[in-house]
């Protein structure tokens, strides 16, 4: 797969300003915090995917 | 080298908690040609849970310029139930086995606790701070 490095940077720059430009719930806490949320969501995900297949 | 980035690298790199040392790999990613990553659905997925529709889009269109996504059915299903043995939840065990199924260098993530615990896996676990000293001593 041929990477475009120019146009992956171009749309890093926006996702990073539309992000600056908001109050998520992942902002402004502590790391332990955005790392426990994250593992709730692949839990969450895993299990409807796996829900899926049964 | 190439990477499998966890979804927390992506979350910290792109700012939405501060995290200069993910903001960093994902800059040297995204300006080394050296260096590649691959990615599963189930990490695209988990990202875009926090994203809006409109950064959703931003996030796709960055990956797609830098990478394929892989679909999470093409990881054999011996190869997760392996790191399951091994006592890794079904989900975390996906990641393991995704990242030996590519023939990555390592996997990058913030967790601490990740896969460290386990020795002999064919790749290493890496945070983003030492993960970017590592590629400056692979080019």
């Amino acid at each position: 797969m041929k990477q475009n490095l120019k146009k992956a940077k171009r749309h890093l720059a926006k996702l990073r300003e539309l992000v600056s430009k908001r109050k998520h719930p992942l902002t402004e806490v502590k790391e332990e915090k955005v790392l426990e949320t994250l593992r709730k969501t692949r839990e969450e995900l895993w299990d409807k995917k796996f829900a899926a297949r049964t | 080298m190439l990477l499998v980035l966890d979804s927390n690298e992506f979350i910290f790199g792109f700012g939405f908690a501060r995290k200069p040392s993910s903001e960093a790999l994902l800059d040297t990613i995204t300006e080394a040609p050296t260096h590649t990553i691959r990615i599963p659905r189930l990490i695209i997925e988990e990202v875009g849970r926090h994203l809006t529709p409109e950064e959703f889009r931003e996030f796709i269109e960055y990956i797609i310029s830098l990478t394929a996504i892989d679909e999470d059915f093409v990881v054999p299903f011996e190869l997760g139930s392996k790191y399951e043995a091994d006592g890794l939840k079904p989900a975390d065990a996906f990641i393991a086995a995704y990242v030996e199924w590519t023939g990555a260098d390592a996997l990058v993530t913030e967790n601490r606790h990740f896969l460290r615990q386990h020795d002999n896996l064919p790749f290493r676990v890496l945070n983003a701070a030492d993960c970017i000293k590592t590629m400056k001593a692979f080019r």
